[in-house]
């Protein structure tokens, strides 16, 4: 392995951290925006949500990714690799998101939000302090889950030459004719990243289990 | 029941806009004359394939980098380079997304009928290449019922009913076929002995043997005449023109051999200007 093929490493690790903090941090909070639009069935647009939902949720994402990349400068909209990427990532894990979300708010008692009016909160108020505290630990476990498999899906980005982990890790391989130990690299990077993923739930729940204590 | 088949309805509604301009997209590649007024031209390489263009250090190179170099500097406008996987390329300049697929892209009839062809830019007969000391493999004929390996979407795959041809003279057949996303992976599967040859153009082969002696051996030729050549989108007369030009003046200045020589062991003093695939 050559100086430059570790910084190639180095850079690739980069890209992934970086399209899939990215990803996170737009699909977390569009997931939850749309799940509140399904929960509170607004008209209209709650069966727009929904339609979006499913139309994501059926679109593998190197698809969705093609048509972005390809398709929008067609109509007029110019977009880099690193752009598209990103927007696919977001709008694939904003689906999944929504339904983890919804389902918190599906299974949230109804009883706690008529006391809550009762004691005259307003809707903002009974949101932030009764329900996102409560939705948010419930769906903890399965956000992190999505959020661990869509770092895992990031090597197909690659097709719009997005350069991964994993696309370092094919060039390395074509240039050396040797693709094994470039994989092994890969998977050694990898592994990391979801662990830091992971401790970081770990760190959460636990903090609310020490807050629940007190 | 009604919900059911608004949602669906709506869903093509929605759908159909992202699909039609992916069908109308001849109009989209910029003319020569585009370029020139934009200012830049935007060409895509790959980056898997040795000798042709591959990423070394973090660097591309190989045959076809060291002349975007030259083109560079020919050029009367900035040229951009992506560098992208296979998959997308030829499309990505069909659409319009790139001006020139600055690869080696095997002419084929088929890829005609969406993109244009620049005068070749190497010899692209196929061969075989097998495990180095494989003795069941010594012919042609040896191959008959052997599983084959070769890239999927490549112009090697649409040309195997040639070595299918071959080996029905001797009353043999073509084997199991196995299709990969790139050689790479195809090559590293005949080391695993997974396929007992894999098919590809003899400058790759060649390129790969030198570099591995120890694993892989060269076969023979499996194909008639086929040649590799740099591709614009449909009718874009004016840009190929341009690249031609490009071509032939590196070919005359001694570069193109020297290039040639350098990467792939070998010149090819007598490639032709224009060349009609039969397959």
């Amino acid at each position: 392995m050559t100086p430059g093929d570790i910084a190639a490493f180095a850079q690739g690790a980069v890209v992934t951290v970086a399209l899939s903090v990215a990803g996170i941090l737009i699909g977390l909070p569009v997931g939850l925006g749309l799940a509140l639009i399904r929960w509170g069935k607004v008209p209209v647009i709650g069966r727009l949500v929904a339609l979006y939902v499913s139309i994501l949720r059926a679109t593998p994402l190197v698809t969705l990714l093609l048509l972005l990349f390809f398709a929008l400068p067609n109509v007029g909209v110019p977009i880099d690799p690193y752009s598209a990427a990103i927007l696919a990532l977001s709008m694939n894990t904003s689906a999944f998101n929504c339904e983890i979300w919804r389902a918190a708010l599906l299974a949230f008692p109804k009883d706690q939000l008529e006391a809550a009016m009762s004691v005259g909160m307003s809707a903002g108020l009974r949101f932030r302090r009764i329900v996102l505290p409560q939705i948010a630990r419930a769906s903890l476990p399965a956000l992190v889950n999505e959020m661990s498999l869509l770092i895992k899906v990031t090597p197909v980005l690659a097709v719009v030459g997005v350069v991964d982990i994993t696309r370092a890790a094919v060039r390395i391989g074509a240039e050396t004719y040797e693709p094994l130990p470039p994989f092994l690299v890969a998977i050694a990077l990898y592994a990391p990243i979801i662990f830091g993923l992971v401790s970081l739930q770990r760190f959460i729940e636990r903090r609310h289990a020490a807050a629940e204590a007190a | 029941m009604t919900s059911r088949f608004s949602r669906r309805r709506a869903l093509g509604l929605l759908a159909a806009p992202l699909a039609v301009p992916l069908f109308s997209h001849a109009a989209s590649a910029a003319t020569l004359e585009e370029i020139k007024k934009r200012g830049y031209m935007i060409v895509a390489t790959e980056d898997d394939f040795r000798p042709f263009e591959f990423v070394k250090d973090g660097k591309p190179t190989g045959f076809d980098n060291e002349l975007l170099e030259d083109l560079r500097k020919f050029a009367p406008f900035q040229v951009k380079q992506e560098i992208i996987p296979w998959t997308g390329l030829l499309a990505g300049v069909s659409t319009g997304k790139y001006d020139v697929a600055l690869t080696a892209a095997i002419i084929t009839k088929e890829r005609k009928k969406s993109l244009d062809f620049t005068s070749p830019i190497a010899d692209a007969t196929h061969y075989y290449v097998k495990r180095k000391g494989d003795t069941s493999i010594t012919s042609i004929k040896d191959l008959s019922g052997k599983t084959c390996g070769v890239q999927a979407g490549s112009a090697l795959l649409g040309r195997l009913p040639e070595l299918e041809t071959m080996l029905k003279k001797d009353g043999g057949k073509l084997g199991k076929v196995v299709e990969y996303t790139s050689y790479p992976e195809a090559y590293q599967d005949l080391a695993l002995k997974r396929v007992d040859y894999v098919v590809n153009t003899i400058i790759n082969i060649k390129a790969l043997v030198t570099e591995k002696p120890t694993v892989f051996e060269i076969g023979q030729a499996v194909s008639g005449k086929s040649y590799p050549a740099w591709a614009v989108a449909k009718d874009n007369k004016e840009l190929l023109a341009f690249l031609n030009e490009f071509i032939a003046k590196e070919k005359a200045n001694g570069r193109f051999a020297e290039l040639q020589k350098k990467w792939f062991n070998e010149s090819f003093p007598d490639l032709p200007v224009t060349f009609e695939p039969e397959f």
